[in-house]
């Protein structure tokens, strides 16, 4: 059975190809919604207008749907509020190269 | 909430029609470094010569124009989000233009004036009006404009007075028709193309792809802004005055507001650097920062050569040489080489393995190539335009001589990169996505 905590984990898969980091520690994922038989994913990405928004909803879709096959998956993606780099894990601004996190 | 926007995919173009223009650009990239290298002599004597004008071409037609047509094509759509007008003119319009591009090219090599080179540049500009007119049909069906989408509308109305000037000179070059001064029209012709097009251009996508790719978030544009309104009325105000011989303190006056305007841009992306999230210069980003290092050296450099009287005639054609130099290997192929290392990977990725997400290992655009060798031919390049630059300005052949051969290594290095980057796309299937 898939848990918030189960799904976040493996929404860890998916990976922006061109920062290298997952969706999760990027900070896009901002709430995952399960009920009996349905889960809501509310997510963002870093640009609007971004080239990738098909592929990586299409990718945060497959997995929840692997994580159980018998709920319907629906995905929203938002842009408000908007996303902020705060917003990324310490793993993840330290890869993009943030030696120390300093406080914006 | 905003409703998402329309999906990537459906309004991406072609694969095949876009790789075109980069795998042709690609290939001029290489031509136009080893004909250089060849072209020593030609490249230390005056700046309006028949050799010098098919490299000058090579460079601006084959490779600089050739892919900011394959890049506008991928782009515009998802940074208006609006499907392109039509994938199929895009298509007409390449083999078009590169008969024409090509025929121009061999007709300023061998000065073949006259008929052939005015058929081949009246074939470029007829591509040049497709492009204009694809482009312009896309931006028909935009619904929210914003900054790029101005840049990249103003750059079409340079590109097209570029593209008619440079045909009244090919005209003029084998029937002459045009009383005023050839190289006043010269004047024109190069600074629609180098600002009013290619910078414009430049300032609209750099706009959208430097925040993009550095992360960079809660940045004011109001530089950008200034850099729009103060380039378009330097640019046209210039024309005027070249057009119509007005006074020199207005002269003065529009290269000031062009300058100012070119400033504020660079205000621009240091605004936007600093608020980069990716502290990291990754191999694309290192390019264009040089590359928008001699773009600030370039507009320093112009100024002065504009107001500083220089006496000795060697020294003036050697300088002038350099500048164009600056601008052309310095600022666009160093940026146009770095961009490629984002977009080309980004294009074979998205049409190769972006509906293998999350199913099952796929590459990171970084891993498509080889960083050491891109590494590598970064310093190379690096080196080799320094040197092509003092040997411009001090007229040392053998300076000129070692820094075209590195240039020339480094565009093989780039070719062998942005192949292998193809090359995956062969191996790994071909999906078609729909146009």
């Amino acid at each position: 059975m898939a848990t918030r905590e189960s799904l976040r984990e493996a929404l860890k898969m998916v990976i922006d190809p061109e920062l290298g980091l997952n969706l999760v520690d990027l900070g896009l994922i901002y709430d995952i919604d399960l009920d009996e038989d349905s889960i809501h994913i509310t997510m963002t990405l870093t640009t609007a207008g971004c080239p990738l928004h098909e592929s990586m909803i299409e990718a945060v879709r497959h997995v929840a749907q692997s994580a159980d096959l018998t709920k319907s998956v629906f995905i929203d993606l938002v842009w408000d509020p908007p996303w902020t780099p705060e917003r990324m894990s310490e793993d993840a601004k330290k890869a993009l190269g943030w030696a120390a996190v300093r406080e914006p | 909430m905003n409703a998402p926007a329309a999906l990537a995919s459906t309004l991406a173009p072609p694969f095949s029609m876009v790789s075109k223009y980069f795998i042709a650009s690609l290939f001029s990239f290489v031509l136009l470094c080893g004909v250089m290298v060849l072209s020593v002599p030609e490249l230390q004597g005056h700046h309006f010569q028949p050799k010098l004008l098919a490299l000058t071409h090579i460079a601006t037609l084959g490779w600089i124009t050739m892919i900011i047509f394959g890049a506008m094509f991928q782009l515009v759509p998802v940074v208006l989000e609006v499907r392109l007008f039509s994938a199929r003119l895009g298509e007409v319009q390449f083999w078009l233009y590169t008969v024409g591009t090509a025929g121009l090219v061999y007709g300023f090599w061998f000065f073949r004036v006259g008929a052939h080179l005015t058929a081949s540049a009246a074939i470029v500009t007829l591509a040049m009006l497709l492009f204009i007119i694809n482009i312009v049909a896309t931006m028909g069906r935009v619904k929210q404009w914003n900054l790029t989408g101005l840049f990249l509308l103003f750059s079409l109305v340079y590109l097209g007075i570029t593209a008619v000037a440079g045909l009244l000179l090919s005209i003029n070059l084998g029937y002459p028709f045009i009383s005023r001064i050839h190289l006043d029209y010269l004047k024109i012709h190069a600074h629609m193309g180098f600002i009013g097009w290619v910078a414009m251009v430049i300032m609209g996508v750099g706009l959208k792809l430097i925040p993009m790719f550095g992360l960079s978030h809660g940045f004011s544009t109001k530089p950008a802004r200034a850099a729009l309104v103060l380039v378009n009325v330097g640019l046209l105000g210039l024309s005027i005055e070249w057009l119509f011989t007005g006074a020199e303190w207005l002269l003065t006056s529009y290269v000031v507001i062009l300058v100012l305007g070119l400033l504020a841009f660079i205000v621009q992306l240091v605004l936007i650097l600093k608020h980069r999230m990716r502290r990291i210069f990754d191999l694309g980003m290192k390019h264009s920062v040089v590359a928008f290092s001699y773009f600030l050296l370039s507009i320093i450099f112009g100024f002065v050569l504009a107001v500083v009287e220089i006496d000795d005639v060697k020294l003036r054609e050697g300088l002038i040489l350099m500048y164009g130099g600056m601008i052309m290997l310095g600022f666009f192929s160093m940026l146009i080489v770095g961009q490629m290392y984002k977009i080309v990977p980004f294009l074979v990725w998205f049409h190769t393995f972006s509906d293998k997400v999350g199913k099952e290992p796929v590459p990171m655009l970084k891993d498509m190539f080889s960083e050491k060798v891109g590494n590598m031919q970064f310093w190379i390049l690096n080196a080799g335009i320094v040197l092509v630059l003092v040997g411009l300005g001090s007229s040392q052949s053998m300076v000129l001589t070692i820094g075209l051969t590195a240039m020339f290594i480094a565009s093989l290095m780039v070719a062998f990169n942005i192949a292998a980057v193809f090359r995956l796309r062969s191996r790994h299937g071909n999906k078609r996505i729909p146009a």
